[in-house]
């Protein structure tokens, strides 16, 4: 059921929406090997969204990512970015690109100004002067102006992302792709990667690949979900919190609790209940079929025995930790 | 600090050519603004005009085009060692730590990249290991008493040198392209560089397969019993035969077209 309303989510999403995608893919398949590493995805990323691409690892999201930025060829199926398709039109789709890749390396002999200067060239001709000022404003917004200097030889594996972060989006792409921007970050350098990417949304369309759901709950507008190869989730973040388990409530009791739970189950709407019994009280986990009834009754119901008060009772708050791992592991048991 | 976005020009080279001069300008800065380029002069100086210093001593002029011929020989089996590993590392290196795939993600297409090297790698050896080791060389010869030696024919000499160092680049670039490892391009490259003046082969070669030497490299700066062709040119007479010459310009630009078309269908 769950699926199901993944998918009228995603379907609803989609058609709501009256701007041309910045991201969009039809049936988009790699093979390696006769490994299908993707399976005919259809995706669309709106444009100034930042868009969290998650899944297991292995699920394809860099080879997807491969996929649009031209590294690998698809074998099937089709992309357009911005409009244009990324197997004929790959060069100028580069030019509006900003691209950071999952383990960033870049030459080791230069400095973290003259790796910017490097990148920067790609994009302009001139003059010096604004390429410098644009070399120097990069540094200060990723926070390595005083080791702007340096070689990157000796740069941290966080300061190497700074770095990756810089050069991503140091030709004010209009598409930034970032493959797992916070991976090897400190909570600190999260946090700090993680603002970035907010000032940078008023520019750029933002789609990146990560494993840390919170910080996709904390900045993300929409979610793709991608499971083995196969897309199984695709909407905004709200909808996607909202139309999952946001069925479950939470209920915890202080005195004679006998009775609470069988009459809690003899209710049709409910559909599942777990038991936690701490310090004298007794707390249930109660899965609901129908949420605006149970809001209503769920308390009612509870303390019809007497004797009972009621010390908690809410919804559940989602996080999409939950239905992320919901939604993976509903998608491994039905393939 | 504001950068104003539309004073910026924007990079308008389309084919091929996209983002080759940036990727020229980086590879000439790895040459030219490192240690790379004194210490490759270095080696090649010590190992090419050290090894005649020490034996061009005598004055009598056969024995000093006796060891002109050992300097060329030098040069044709063990500058193409160097040059394989140096060349293969320029391409295997990037794409192993993953800067070719970050390189190719911006605007820059997969023949400039190619390009890049093959220019850049090309200067590098020209300045590092044919032109200051042959001008030595020749300043080598002309103190130890070495007459009607012809200005324009060393010129050729450095030429051929050139071009038998080329050889060993385009091919190692290509074979970089070809394998993920070092191992074959170093193997192949060894195997065309000292089958030629290997002694041993040179009867059944003479026999089975004469063509080879005149669609191979070696006749250029080797020796094989008869004066190379670089000898000719220095002593400014008539070359016996331009065949290998043109041979092995044939070879480096199959072999640069061979890098490309790899380059371009490789995933990333």
């Amino acid at each position: 059921m769950e699926t199901a309303l993944k998918t009228e989510v995603k379907m609803n999403w989609i058609i709501n929406e009256s701007t041309p995608p910045v991201i969009e893919t039809h049936g988009l398949t790699k093979t390696y090997k006769g490994i299908e590493a993707l399976k005919a995805l259809d995706l669309q990323v709106q444009k100034n969204s930042i868009c969290g691409f998650l899944g297991p690892n292995g699920a394809g999201k860099t080879t997807t990512i491969k996929l649009l930025l031209g590294l690998a060829r698809p074998t099937g199926g089709s992309a357009l970015i911005f409009g244009k398709d990324i197997k004929k039109e790959n060069d100028q789709i580069r030019r509006k690109v900003g691209y950071l890749s999952q383990d960033p390396r870049y030459y080791d002999y230069m400095t973290a100004r003259q790796t910017l200067r490097f990148t920067a060239r790609f994009f302009y001709d001139g003059p010096k002067s604004e390429i410098e000022s644009r070399v120097a404003e990069t540094l200060e917004l990723v926070g390595l102006t005083d080791k702007a200097d340096r070689p990157i030889k000796g740069f941290s594996g966080g300061e190497r992302q700074r770095l990756g972060i810089a050069q991503a989006q140091v030709n004010y792409p209009d598409l930034l792709i970032l493959d797992e921007p916070a991976a090897s970050l400190d909570p600190i350098g999260r946090h700090d990667v993680l603002e970035v990417m907010e000032r940078l949304r008023k520019h750029s369309t933002i789609f990146y690949s990560t494993h840390i759901l919170d910080d996709v709950q904390r900045v993300s507008d929409t979610v793709v979900i991608l499971n083995k190869g196969t897309l199984v989730a695709q909407g905004p973040i709200e909808e996607l919190l909202a139309g999952g388990q946001g069925n479950t409530f939470t209920l915890t009791v202080k005195g004679d609790s006998t009775g609470v739970e069988t009459r809690l189950h003899s209710q049709p709407w409910v559909t599942g209940i777990e038991t936690i019994s701490k310090n004298g009280k007794v707390s249930w986990r109660i899965q609901v079929s129908d949420p605006e009834i149970a809001e209503d009754q769920l308390v009612p119901l509870a303390m019809a025995g007497g004797g009972v008060t009621v010390s908690e009772f809410g919804r559940k708050a989602l996080k999409l930790e939950d239905v992320f791992m919901n939604i993976v592991e509903e998608d491994n048991h039905g393939h | 600090m504001d950068t104003n976005v539309s004073a910026l020009v924007p990079r308008h080279v389309n084919g091929w050519r996209m983002g080759l001069a940036n990727m020229l300008a980086k590879e000439n800065f790895a040459w030219w603004h490192t240690r790379r380029w004194w210490i490759q002069i270095l080696v090649a100086v010590l190992i090419l005009n050290g090894s005649l210093a020490l034996n061009i001593r005598d004055p009598l002029g056969a024995l000093v085009d006796l060891q002109a011929i050992n300097y060329l020989n030098t040069s044709a089996l063990f500058v193409p060692i160097l040059i394989v590993i140096l060349a293969q590392d320029a391409i295997l290196n990037e794409r192993h730590s993953g800067t070719t795939a970050w390189v190719l993600s911006k605007p820059l297409q997969r023949p400039a990249f190619i390009f890049s090297k093959v220019i850049a790698y090309g200067l590098g050896f020209l300045v590092t290991w044919v032109l200051i080791p042959n001008i030595i060389f020749y300043i080598q010869l002309v103190a130890a008493g070495r007459v009607g030696l012809s200005i324009p024919g060393f010129i050729g000499l450095i030429a051929l040198s050139y071009l038998n160092l080329l050889f060993y680049l385009t091919l190692a670039l290509m074979l970089a392209t070809l394998f993920d490892s070092r191992v074959p391009g170093l193997g192949i490259s060894l195997l065309i560089a000292w089958t030629g003046p290997m002694q041993i082969l040179a009867r059944p070669m003479e026999k089975y397969v004469p063509w080879l030497e005149d669609i191979l490299p070696w006749k250029l700066i080797s020796s094989f019993g008869e004066p190379p062709l670089a000898g000719y040119l220095a002593l400014g007479a008539k070359l016996p035969t331009v065949l290998p010459i043109i041979a092995t310009v044939l070879w480096c630009v199959l072999f640069v077209a061979v890098a490309i078309w790899r380059t371009g269908r490789e995933e990333f």
